[in-house]
Order: structure tokens, then C-alpha cells, then sequence
């Protein structure tokens, strides 16, 4: 049912107020980073940003580093390893965002020193076939087939998913990050390691 | 001189020797702000074409079969060079126009660029959808129903899932298309929940999310979809494949038993159709897009039909004061959007593969499904107009009351104040109004390999070579929106 509520008044007060909002407004500009604090703290929507990837990453690669896959590596004298897209089982388009975690992956193990990496990013026919592969639908024996192509003995991957629910007004999403390890060998996952972020629209 | 008076006397005085000149003050400071506002807003809103108006160029240009033309004439209305840009702005109707932008690529089959707009239109209208706020509730009741953000009807919202796994099934990325399916379910849920289930246009949304989630190889999905489907309508291009994937996964339910029964199989002894040649033969998914939906175009009705449309939907309070205003004359006509006429038939879409013709299906009537929609609010909406007429009397007598005296001044700010309102009502007129129609699939089983498919939709023959690889499947489609 349509109701005439306001007052002549409140009414006037609103047609005011609506004016000068036309009337004041200001256009977007273009900020710098470091010249806006906080700018990388506010969240811009329900996708993942460079703040949550940092920290399910972290996260991630400190459980990695305390793994008993560690001492395995260590005992094996920097094993070959390849680091594959992750899997994007969510209701974001966030495949670039996770494709950026490769890269930042392959640097903590290169850096850690227990083996040595070999970069999927040199061999784009691979890449294209890794993404495929996940397109398709992720098959443990085509991950680890792939990993014997490049020469890998074992390969990082991992999945998103998510749990997302909408109600009046609101919308929240939560994120579950897994990263595994995989001996190419046998397809066994040697490590894994779940976080989680949860983003939402209040 | 009036502030060098206030500021001479004291505050016993002041509340016993000034009320007139108060009052006078007080009259003027109204006056002045009034004629500021008034004058704003005449600025900002007389003139303004509403969404159809702008929209006329782009239709006409789809009409004559130029989406190129089309596709100019929406990158002007949104600031842009070119199809690659996308505004700085997706504020007010942007967002629209950039939807509109993606059937348009569609039709040019720019996949990638259409599913990019979707997604950034998707989020925009989301956005807006829980940004509305206190100030646009007041302009959409004082001035124009078209002020604040715009409010997407629910079978808008899921098309755009919908249109979007069409695109990304066009690229062969199914990756891309189940992210859109699961989208479109997080939408059908909520709408299952919150709003009419019957608003839901559930029916190809759950149709191309089930092929995507069978060719990704998850059957249960793809059932669980399939199933969904078939609470829409009956698909009998569902047929085969539900019984290939009942073999795969257990997932059931009344309807999809019904279905395996139908197809005269028992849903638990069922042995998979051809289930031998089911792995090395390919699949063709033939996706078909064609006409336009009824865009909303400004209406003008005299204010005893409005009355009757909005009955219902209008307050017993304001239904009197409408008649008042009515039976003194003061007010005659009523603005409002109306859903402009269907096409109405169109013809059947043809669909040859290697010269032999292929059995279309039509997935969905939008255009049907527009005009129930609109049919099931258009009380409501006939009611805000009444209401606005009502509210712009209502301050002209504010306006003729805070002035002191009923002086020739209070009476013309009065009229102003009215037909300043009146001007700035423009109808929301705003939808997506580069919907197809009707949306049809054609699907076959077929020998892996080369082969030459040719689809005839709205007087465009469309001619090509497709090679596909055993087990594999490929999509192709055309958008004719003329």
C-alpha cells in the first residue's frame, strides 16, 4: 500500500536537501596508494583483493614451512617442483587474483631453498594446458601427468571455494583457500592446509 | 537590514517585539531557498529525456539489423570511444547501459567484452540493489520515479547469469560458466526466500548450468540443475541426457524419476543410451537468442483510469485524496511507465547440421515472462505516480502556507513549486530493454569431426565450420535482436 506519510514541511526540508547533493557533488579522482592511508584496507566488494590473497597465502606457506614434507625435501636435495594454478570453485571471477598467487607461491619455496622450482610461467603451451585442465574439471591423475611433463617430482596446487549467501541488503561471502602438495609419482597429497577469509556487503 | 534589526534587540525583546519581523525573515530565507532548489532542479531535471527516449537510437539501429551502429550509440550515451571502455562512472543508469551494451556485443560475438560487461553490471547492480537509501526513497516519492538507483526485477538479475554462461559456453570455458551458474544459484536461492518463486525465470538459467556442470563432469550438479530446469518447463532435449547421467551419479528427485520413466526406462535398471559411443561421440549445443523484449515507454492517463489501475495498491487515505484533487480539477492526468507493446510471433528459428535440419527448442518466452512480471507491479507503480501527483499538491500548499499572508507571491511560488515537480516527474522507463525475446537451444549428438552447420534466425542466415573432437562438444550461437 502506497502511504502519504511526510509533512509539508519535512517535504521542503527534503527538496532542500536533495538540491544541494545535486548541486555539491564532485567527481572521482585518481589517488596513489601510499598518498591515501588506508586506501588498501577498505574493502571494494566481495571478490579478493591483494590484502586477503596476502594473508590465505601466508598463512598457507607457514603451515608449509613447520610440514613434514619439509624434511622430506630437505632429505631429497632440492627436488623438483612445479607450482599449478589453483582452482577457482567459487561465485567470483577471481582467476586472475589467484593466477597472481603462483607467481608469489613459486617465490616463498625458491626462497625457502628446500628445492628447486620449476616455472610453469616459461612454458605457456603447459600453462594453457594446466588452466584447461582445470576447466575441465580438476583430475588428481591429469595434475600429476602434467607434472611428469614438466619434470616436476612434485607439484603445489591448490582450490578456492566458497560459500555464498545473500539476504535483504546483505550479502556475505566465505572464502576457503587449500593449498596441496602432490608427489607427481603416486598422485599421494603430502600437505595440505586450509584458511579462510570471509568478505561481505552490509 | 534585516540582520542590522535582529541583531539591535535583546532577548526579552526579541521574543516579545519581533514575531512579525521574524516571520518576515523566516518568510524570505523560505522564499529565497525555495527559488534556489527549484531553480536547481529545473536545471538538472526539465529537458531530460527518460531511459526509452535515450534508448530509441540504439532500438532503431537493432531494428535495422546494425549492431555496430548500435553499438555507437550506446558507448556516446555511456562517455566512451569504444566497446574495449567502460565508463568512470557506473552510477545511475550506466549500469543499464552497459547490460544493453552486452547483448550487443553478444550479437557481434564479442564474447569476452560481453561477459565483462555482465560481470561489472552484475556487481553494479547488486550494489545499487543495497544502496538504496533514505534521500532516493524521497526523491523517487517527491519528484520522479526514476531518481535513486536502479532496482533490477528479478528476472533481469537472473538473465544476466543466464546471458553470461551462454558467452563463456560460446568461448568453451566452462571454468568461466560454472562460476556464472553458481552466481545464478546464490541469486535463485535468495529470490526463492525473499521475494515471489514465480519471478524466478529459472527455467534456461538452470538448462545451460546443467550442461556446463555435465561437461565439467560432475553429474550431480548437472542433475541437480537438469532438475531445475524441468520444474520450468518439460525440455525433451533433457531426455538423453539425464539418462547418460543418472548412470553416473544417484541424485533424485519426483521429477527427474518421472522424467527416466517417461523416457520408459526404470531410473535404477537404466543402462546408459549408447553409453559405448557416449565417450567417443562429440556434442553440438546450438544457442539461439532472437527478437526483443517490450521496452517501458512513458504513459499519460487520465487520472480516473490511473485510479482504477492502482486500486488495490493505493492507501483508502490517498484514494480519497486523489478523488478530491480529481473532482476539484487540480489534477487531470497521471505520468507513469507502461510496458510498451511484444512483437508478438516470431518465426521458428532453423537449425541445419551438414544439410539435414535439426528440431529447435525454445527454452523460454522473456518477452512472456516481461509482461507477467510487469503485470504483477504495475498497480504499485500507477500507485507511486498517484502518489507523487499528491505529495506535489501537498508542498504547493506547504509553500502557499509558510508564506504569512495568502499574497499573489505565495500563490505563484505555490504554482511554481507544482509544475516544477511536474516537470522533473519523468517515469522510470528503465529496464533492460536489449533482452531477447525468445531464447532456443538445438542440441545433437554427433560423430566426432568436421561438419558445417547453418542457422537461419530473424531473416540472418548464419553459415559455419565447426571440427570437434571425440567426447568433446562445442557451442555456437546467434544473438539476432532485431
Amino acid at each position: 500500500m502506497q502511504t502519504l506519510g511526510s509533512t509539508p514541511s519535512r517535504l521542503l526540508g527534503s527538496l532542500l536537501l536533495a538540491s544541494a547533493l545535486f548541486g555539491t557533488g564532485c567527481g572521482p579522482k585518481a589517488v596513489r596508494g601510499e598518498n591515501v592511508a588506508g586506501l588498501d584496507d577498505q574493502a571494494m566488494g566481495t571478490g579478493l583483493d591483494r590484502r586477503d590473497l596476502e594473508r590465505m597465502l601466508h598463512e598457507n606457506m607457514q603451515a608449509l614451512q613447520s610440514a613434514a614434507v619439509i624434511k622430506r625435501w630437505e632429505g631429497e636435495n632440492r627436488p623438483a617442483v612445479a607450482v599449478l594454478p589453483l582452482r577457482n570453485e567459487t561465485s567470483e571471477h577471481i582467476d586472475s587474483s589467484l593466477d597472481a598467487l603462483i607467481s608469489d607461491i613459486e617465490t616463498t619455496l625458491v626462497n625457502a631453498g628446500h628445492v628447486r622450482v620449476i616455472s610453469l610461467e616459461q612454458q605457456p603451451a603447459l600453462m594453457q594446458q594446466a588452466k584447461q585442465q582445470n576447466s575441465q574439471g580438476f583430475d588428481a591423475r591429469n595434475a600429476t601427468q602434467l607434472g611428469k611433463q614438466i619434470g616436476a617430482r612434485y607439484i603445489v596446487t591448490g582450490k578456492v571455494f566458497n560459500n555464498d549467501e545473500r539476504q535483504d541488503g546483505e550479502r556475505r561471502v566465505q572464502y576457503f583457500m587449500f593449498i596441496q602438495v602432490l608427489e607427481v609419482e603416486t598422485a599421494d597429497i603430502l600437505f595440505q592446509n586450509k584458511t579462510t577469509v570471509t568478505k561481505a556487503i552490509l | 537590514m534585516a540582520e542590522s534589526q535582529i541583531g539591535q534587540h535583546g532577548g526579552s525583546e526579541r521574543s516579545q517585539g519581533a514575531p512579525s519581523q521574524l516571520s518576515f525573515v523566516a518568510s524570505l530565507a523560505v522564499r529565497l531557498a525555495l527559488r534556489f532548489a527549484f531553480t536547481l532542479f529545473f536545471l538538472t531535471c526539465v529537458g531530460c529525456a527518460d531511459h526509452a527516449s535515450r534508448m530509441a537510437k540504439v532500438r532503431t539501429a537493432l531494428d535495422a539489423s546494425q549492431p555496430k551502429q548500435a553499438l555507437v550509440a550506446l558507448n556516446s550515451a555511456l562517455d566512451v570511444d569504444k566497446a574495449a571502455e567502460l565508463p568512470k562512472d557506473l552510477g545511475g543508469e550506466k549500469s543499464l547501459l552497459v547490460l544493453d551494451r552486452a547483448m550487443v556485443l553478444q550479437q557481434l560475438k564479442d564474447y569476452g567484452l560481453s561477459s565483462r560487461d555482465l560481470e561489472i553490471a552484475d556487481k553494479q547492480i547488486q550494489t545499487m540493489d543495497f544502496s538504496r537509501n533514505a534521500l532516493d526513497d524521497i526523491g523517487k516519492y517527491a519528484f520522479s520515479d526514476d531518481t535513486g538507483p536502479y532496482k533490477a526485477p528479478a528476472y533481469e538479475k537472473l538473465l544476466i547469469n543466464t546471458i553470461n554462461m551462454q558467452n563463456y559456453l560460446l568461448q568453451g570455458d566452462l571454468n568461466g560458466g560454472r562460476i556464472e551458474a553458481r552466481r545464478l544459484a546464490v541469486m535463485q536461492k535468495y529470490l526463492s526466500q525473499s521475494a515471489d518463486p514465480a519471478q524466478a525465470l529459472l527455467g534456461p538459467g538452470s538448462y545451460f548450468a546443467g550442461f556446463i556442470f555435465e561437461k565439467s563432469g560432475k553429474p550431480d550438479e548437472a542433475l541437480r540443475y537438469y532438475d531445475e530446469a524441468l520444474s520450468y518447463a518439460s525440455y525433451p532435449s533433457l531426455e538423453q541426457p539425464i539418462l547418460q547421467l543418472s548412470t553416473q551419479s544417484g541424485y533424485r528427485s519426483p521429477r527427474l524419476r518421472q522424467a527416466l520413466e517417461e523416457a520408459g526406462k526404470d531410473a535404477a535398471s537404466v543402462e546408459a543410451p549408447e553409453a559405448s559411443q557416449a565417450s567417443e561421440s562429440a556434442e553440438l549445443l546450438v544457442i539461439l537468442n532472437y527478437g526483443r523484449v517490450p521496452p517501458k515507454i512513458a504513459r499519460r492517463v487520465p487520472i480516473g483510469l490511473a485510479l482504477t489501475y492502482a486500486s488495490g495498491a493505493l492507501s483508502p487515505t490517498d484514494q480519497g485524496k486523489a478523488n478530491a484533487l480529481a473532482a476539484q480539477g487540480l489534477v487531470t492526468w497521471v505520468n507513469y511507465p507502461e510496458l510498451g507493446a511484444a512483437h508478438g510471433q516470431y518465426d521458428t528459428p532453423e537449425v541445419t547440421l551438414d544439410g539435414q535440419t535439426l528440431p529447435t527448442e525454445q527454452l523460454a518466452a522473456i518477452d512472456f515472462e516481461v509482461r507477467r512480471a510487469w503485470d504483477r507491479v504495475k498497480g504499485a507503480v500507477v500507485a507511486s505516480a498517484i502518489t507523487r501527483m499528491i505529495a506535489r499538491v501537498v508542498v504547493g500548499e506547504g509553500i502557499r502556507r509558510t508564506s504569512s499572508d495568502k499574497n499573489l507571491l505565495a500563490l505563484l511560488l505555490s504554482f511554481g513549486a507544482q509544475a516544477a515537480l511536474t516537470a522533473a516527474d519523468t517515469p522510470d522507463t528503465r529496464s533492460w530493454s536489449t533482452l531477447p525475446a525468445r531464447m532456443s537451444v538445438a542440441r545433437l549428438r554427433l560423430a566426432p569431426g568436421k561438419h558445417v552447420i547453418s542457422m537461419l534466425v530473424r531473416g540472418r542466415r548464419e553459415t559455419r565450420t565447426i571440427v570437434v573432437a571425440p567426447g568433446g562438444w562445442v557451442a555456437v550461437g546467434v544473438t539476432a535482436l532485431n
